[in-house]
């Protein structure tokens, strides 16, 4: 396939879903709701099918990697600001996981937003979504990075609030707003770095010249000097941080489950998410050149992996629950890019995106059935009722904590294979809190099945009566996404972790390659799930399972009693750390303190008083005096030419000098 | 100071009198008339440049048709003079202020030392034919700026007609086309009448 | 003198118009008024028979023909197809609007195709002759155009200001002309730079005659202080003569600068950037401050044009090859946005009705949400707000400005965008935020509403991808 055909798909997958939006959105109305889902469902299932072929072209027909702008939007002083694509390996693995998912959901939301009076906004929004997110992975040069990134955050804020007249769901949506905005204020500095310091905004020339900048330093404060990598590195992360909802700008992410369910599986588990892990392996010939900066990723990521799957332990809601295992996978995903890993970050975040969106649409059919009840502890026993949302949990459950031959542990065991590899600063803590992290992802994950699936069924008698499956439209992308949540581990962890797959668009220092340590002893994916059950890791995921089977299903008393005894605990978890109370006190208290105090002197004494009423008064009153110029007088008119006249005239014969 | 410069300056100052009096003379008709003898006067000095053509052209377009037709005009139109004059008195310091100042600088910056850069062409031999030199010019060098001012006379008359034709409902129009073509039928009916009995 | 019938070849656009003009004013006299979209249609066939001449040999080398009178280059067929372009869609909006007020004749038509061929000739000046005389040609038929409804007192007295004023701007450009021709000995404006720049001609009789043609310029584009015509006839013309009148002569008079002064005289730079500097402040001053006072929507757009001109002004002014590239990019920004606005006011009104009240404004998105947002954006472009294409136009400008070493004259430009954008967004206020007053249903016919709307997300799209837009006009005007 030639550069040229290439270019063409790419705009063309990009364009489909940007269409259905467009007339989702704007003709609405008019199209209904049948013909709403159908453009958009058509658009998308465009998009999956194309990034399909370029999949096929790119990896298996071995096409060159496409790099080139698409339009030139402006050049301005040497700098060109361009849209253009950067289709290798690494984006067409994330373009066909983003579309397949998106399609998923597509269709899945015709069943489960049925009832709901926003439908065809809610289309509309999911292939919004779908565009941003496509031109955020497709992306060849920062400034559309920061477009996909924008845009995505923007729909993330849209569908978060998208019940609007919910006075929470619009705090979760502010919440996630401003969050996002420290996140990506950090973000736009770096981007503002590395223009700064490469005079380019260009994936390629930035990398080609990053090597060159090693050893600068930048003088920010007097006496003190910043090595230039590791700012633009830290500044690029703290937009990560906020994307990917890592310690402690995770606190938006739990309250954006106010969202319809199909958007926490969408954006919130399986793809926006997941956007800062793409966008540091994307970086990785930046990252790999400071150690500094994968050290602080290291260790955010494996506070985040243990210490919010914790938090999954105290909660009774749900969709929350996932959440909270979302931002602890997220964490797994940030300590592998943290110890170089970018290969098996990467698979986790494929392997991930499959059981998380299976994981969240089959909470969505059981709030569904229930009619919108989230509460676990009104669940109960819903295996006898929903046969099909009961296997495929099951299945992303097993996936999830790891069981030996499911997508999650290749993905997860490679994660924790490469900490225990790496040698960087940080790595000893790292490999503590992984191995921690998945007794307590299998204790949550199981403890949320029982709850639900099993044991006495806690719902009252009207819903009970109408209990049942929920229709094909909600089952079937079940199945589907049930599908390669078991397969896609064993079938490519040789090939993308161990087997260099990505090339050229990953690159990893000789000193920080773990995994070109690991896949000396990898001998399959057999050989690697019969290995596991003599580790570690695979005993304390049994567990975790074992325990959750004995205080919620043989003892449902125990967890209360113990909630009691150990009330000081069971307080922090429940108030998540106080990072909110911190937040709400400090950060909001303090801003509303400083804005309350400079609105009084700043803005309505001087601004409002002085200068906008003022300058608003000057100029109404000399509209006012002018306006009498325009006398209507023909013979006015003409005095005022001759008056010009002779005002220039006057001008040259006084003024300038001539020769 | 030759015979030529005296001419030129008589019909200079009888041009520039002529003008001042369009503009001052308080009847419209007289200053007309003054506009006629202006035009006489320039035309009397491009006799002396040798543009006999464009002298006499412009005694016949200007004087002969434009200004006759004006004068009908001035003379139709009830124009009243008092109304004219009102704002004069008040206005005239302000315009001879003007008037004053715009006088000084174009005297300061225009005069004969500035336009010096030419030679004067050499006169031409009586037997050139001051029409066909003119004519020659216009159809080839300017034959774009004359097919152009040719479609300006046509915009002319196409507005001036269509600003001035209007049908007014209620007007009575003869019409001589279907006063000529009308035939006897039109006009009277001939009816067979049985003759009746006198009582 | 040489005479070549290749010549013709490049003159073919301008002839072709004048020929089917003096056709379709025959044969509209004997078309019956029923039928008068006969008219409407040759006309339109007219503009598009000479844009696809015009595209057939776009661009090509530069041609200077019949003894220098006329020239053919891309910056002049770039100007060209975008006066027939906005004479096409001016003649579309106008459509209706002339029906409901019985003046769907021929005359608005043939006058406008008239003026048409005027702009073009403008366009291709490249002689003191022709310059003058496509202006005149221009401005005699939008003098008529203006008192078209002849019994409208209104548009009596405009078109009586507008023709005095008018000739008496006409007389000083062709008295500053004559001084030209007086101190350069030729009309040719290649010849005439020549001269200026050997430093053959004596500086005061330049400048003297430069001051006169600056006022005729000024007079045409709409620059304080020759702009008192501006208001009183856009106000008092019937408004598709307003549209008319507000947008491709625009483009004209653009022309007319870049002819004269950058073409004409660049040896006079100091001298005619030093009066332009005074025109184009008073412009943005005045046209910005006046606007906010004005409660009739056509006499707003009239101060906002004037506003505007200022900021056209401040591109030609730096006299380099890219301030007059942001001009021209300006120039057809401003045109497109200002057929737009009149277009929306003829969308609006309807028989007995004409909707250039500010109050007939209110509650526009009550009544129909989707030209409410069409009119948002057109007034967000006007106000220069990004990312529509308004914004890009007045950077671009400002860029030029600074870069020439005028930073204040900038500061000065960014001071009355900002107070500028006031009124603008007054009428955005208008119509979310207040009550309709009439409620009347609005049914203008299928094209003009997909003309309108593809007008205003014209304005939006070349917003968001201004590249191709920008690049045209800067390869127009550099060699």
């Amino acid at each position: 396939m030639s550069a040229d055909d290439i270019k063409l798909i790419g705009i063309a997958i990009v364009l489909a879903p940007l269409v259905g939006a467009a007339l989702a959105g704007l003709f609405g109305a008019y199209l209904g709701r049948k013909g709403s889902h159908w453009v958009t469902i058509l658009g998308v299932a465009i998009a999956f099918g194309l990034s399909a072929v370029l999949f096929k072209a790119i990896v298996f027909d071995g096409a060159e990697t496409f790099n080139g702008p698409v339009y030139t939007w402006l050049a301005t002083e040497g700098i060109r600001f361009e849209v253009g694509f950067l289709i290798d390996r690494l984006t067409v693995m994330m373009m066909v996981v983003v579309t397949f998912v998106s399609l998923m959901v597509h269709i899945y939301t015709i069943g489960y937003m049925h009832d709901d009076p926003g439908y065809t906004r809610f289309f509309s929004y999911i292939s919004l979504f779908t565009f941003s997110m496509l031109m955020l992975v497709m992306a060849n040069n920062f400034m559309q990075l920061f477009f996909g990134w924008e845009a995505v955050g923007l729909v993330s804020y849209l569908l978060i609030g998208f019940w609007y007249k919910r006075p929470t769901a619009i705090y979760a949506n502010l919440k996630a707003f401003l969050v996002n905005r420290v996140g990506d204020f950090g973000f736009l500095l770096g981007i503002a770095a590395v223009l700064m310091v490469f005079g380019s905004l260009d994936y390629a020339t930035v990398f080609e010249r990053a090597p060159a900048v090693v050893g600068q330093y930048f003088t920010i404060l007097e006496g003190h000097e910043w090595e230039v990598l590791t700012v633009i590195c830290l500044l690029l992360f703290v937009g990560a941080m906020g994307k990917s909802a890592q310690v402690p700008l995770h606190v938006w992410l739990p309250d954006s489950m106010e969202g319809p369910t199909p958007i926490s599986a969408l954006i919130h588990a399986a793809t926006m998410v997941t956007a800062g892990i793409f966008m540091v392996a994307r970086m990785s010939p930046l990252f790999e050149l400071s150690e500094t900066a994968l050290s602080t990723v290291l260790v955010i990521g494996a506070t985040t992996a243990f210490f919010m799957g914790l938090l999954g332990l105290v909660q009774n809601d749900i969709k929350r629950v996932i959440a909270y295992s979302t931002l602890s996978q997220l964490g797994y995903m940030t300590v592998a890019l943290g110890v170089s890993a970018y290969a098996a970050g990467i698979f986790h975040l494929m392997t991930h995106a499959f059981f998380k969106a299976l994981l969240f649409l089959g909470a969505g059919s059981v709030i569904v059935a229930l009619h919108h009840e989230q509460d676990m502890r009104k669940m109960g026993g819903l295996y006898r009722y929903m046969p099909v949302t009961w296997i495929t949990f099951l299945i992303g459950n097993l996936a999830l904590i790891g069981t030996p031959g499911f997508a999650g542990f290749y993905s997860k065991d490679s994660i924790i294979e490469a900490v225990a590899e790496s040698h960087i600063w940080g790595a000893g803590y790292a490999y503590l809190a992984v191995v921690a992290g998945v007794f307590v992802t299998a204790l949550y994950s199981f403890r949320l099945y029982f709850l639900v699936f099993h044991g006495k069924e806690r719902m009252d008698e009207h819903t009970r009566a109408h209990l049942h499956e929920t229709p094909p439209v909600i089952t079937v992308p079940l199945i589907l996404l049930a599908i390669p949540s078991v397969v896609i581990g064993a079938l490519y962890v040789g090939d993308m972790v161990f087997g260099n797959w990505f090339g050229s668009a990953i690159v990893v220092a000789e000193a920080h390659d773990v995994l070109g340590e690991l896949a000396r002893e990898f001998h399959g994916p057999l050989a690697m799930a019969t290995h596991a059950l003599s580790t570690l890791p695979f005993w304390l995921a049994v567990a975790g399972v074992a325990t959750a089977w004995f205080l919620y299903l043989k003892r449902p008393d125990i967890p209360d009693r113990l909630a009691r005894r150990l009330a000081w605990l069971y307080r922090l978890l429940t108030e998540k750390y106080y990072f909110d109370r911190f937040n709400e006190v400090v950060f909001a208290g303090g801003a509303r303190a400083i804005g309350d105090f400079l609105w009084r002197l700043g803005d309505r004494l001087l601004i409002d008083g002085l200068v906008v009423n003022g300058s608003a008064k000057l100029v109404g009153f000399s509209a006012a005096v002018l306006r009498h110029l325009q006398t209507g007088y023909l013979y006015h008119y003409a005095f005022a030419m001759i008056l010009g006249l002779l005002a220039l005239l006057g001008y040259f014969v006084l003024w300038t000098p001539q020769g | 100071m030759g015979i030529e410069k005296i001419i030129f300056y008589v019909f200079a100052a009888l041009s520039v009198y002529g003008a001042l009096m369009v503009i001052t003379v308080r009847n419209p008709v007289k200053a007309a008339l003054y506009l006629v003898f202006t035009f006489f006067a320039s035309a009397g000095v491009w006799i002396l440049l040798e543009a006999e053509f464009l002298a006499i052209v412009l005694v016949l377009v200007y004087v002969g048709a434009v200004m006759v037709l004006f004068l009908f005009v001035v003379m139709m139109l009830d124009i009243n003079l008092a109304q004219l004059r009102a704002g004069f008195v008040r206005y005239l310091p302000v315009g001879v202020a003007v008037a004053v100042a715009f006088a000084v600088m174009l005297i300061m910056l225009v005069g004969g030392d500035w336009f010096g850069g030419f030679a004067p062409p050499p006169p031409s031999p009586a037997e050139v034919s001051n029409t066909r030199e003119l004519g020659r010019l216009l159809y080839t060098v300017y034959v774009y700026p004359f097919e152009i001012a040719a479609v300006i006379l046509l915009v002319a008359i196409v507005a001036a007609i269509a600003l001035t034709l209007r049908r007014r409902s209620g007007v009575k129009y003869q019409t001589p086309g279907q006063q000529i073509a009308v035939r006897r039928q039109d006009r009277i009916r001939m009816i067979d009448m049985p003759s009746e009995e006198r009582k | 003198m040489t005479f070549e019938l290749s010549d013709l070849l490049t003159l073919l656009p301008e002839t072709v118009l004048l020929g089917i003009t003096c056709a379709i004013l025959i044969a509209d006299l004997f078309i019956p008024q029923r039928s008068r979209m006969v008219t409407y249609l040759m006309v339109q066939t007219a503009l598009v028979v000479t844009l696809l001449l015009l595209l057939t040999s776009f661009a090509g080398e530069r041609q200077v023909i019949l003894s220098g009178t006329f020239v053919r280059d891309t910056v002049g067929d770039v100007l060209k197809i975008a006066v027939l372009l906005a004479a096409f869609v001016t003649f579309l909006y106008a459509r209706d609007y002339l029906r409901a007020r019985n003046m769907f004749r021929g005359e608005y038509y043939v006058l406008g195709l008239f003026g048409v061929l005027g702009m073009m000739i403008l366009i291709s000046a490249h002689s003191l002759l022709t310059i003058y005389l496509g202006l005149e040609l221009l401005s005699l038929s939008m003098y008529a155009m203006v008192v078209l409804q002849r019994d409208s007192s209104l548009a009596s007295e405009a078109a009586m200001k507008y023709f005095v004023l008018g000739a008496i701007a006409s007389g000083m450009l062709l008295y500053g002309m004559s001084l030209l021709y007086g101190v350069t000995g030729s009309l040719d404006l290649a010849a005439i730079a020549e001269a200026l720049q050997a430093g053959r001609a004596p500086g005061v009789i330049l400048s003297f005659g430069l001051v006169f043609i600056l006022i005729g310029v000024g007079f045409k584009l709409g620059a304080v202080p020759f702009h008192m015509w501006i208001p009183d006839v856009y106000h008092g013309a019937p408004t598709a003569v307003t549209l008319y009148i507000g947008g491709a002569p625009k483009i004209a008079a653009f022309a007319m600068l870049l002819r004269l002064l950058v073409e004409g005289m660049p040896g006079l730079h100091e001298h005619w950037q030093a009066i332009l500097v005074v025109l184009a402040v008073l412009s943005m001053a005045l046209g910005n401050v006046l606007a906010i006072a004005q409660t009739n929507i056509k006499r707003m757009f009239a101060y906002s044009t004037i506003s505007h001109v200022g900021f056209l002004i401040l591109g030609v002014l730096t006299g380099t090859d890219s301030g007059v590239a942001s001009s021209l990019f300006y120039t057809l920004t401003y045109v497109l946005m200002a057929v737009a606005g009149f277009g929306m006011i003829l969308f609006l009104s309807r028989q007995g009705f004409e909707a250039d009240e500010l109050d007939d404004y209110k509650g526009l998105n009550q009544r129909s949400p989707w030209y409410a947002a069409l009119m948002l954006v057109i007034m967000f472009s006007m106000a220069g707000v990004p990312p529509f294409l308004g914004f890009w136009a007045k950077l671009v400008v400002l860029e030029q400005v600074v870069a020439a070493g005028m930073t204040w004259l900038a500061v000065v430009g960014v001071v009355f965008s900002i107070i500028g954008a006031f009124y603008y967004l007054r009428i955005v206020k208008l119509m979310y935020f207040d009550a309709p007053e009439d409620t009347s249903p609005l049914n203008p016919n299928v094209e003009m509403r997909m003309a309108l709307s593809l007008n205003s997300l014209a304005i939006l799209y070349l917003g968001v991808f201004p590249g191709g837009l920008l690049a045209l006009c800067q390869s127009a005007i550099l060699p």
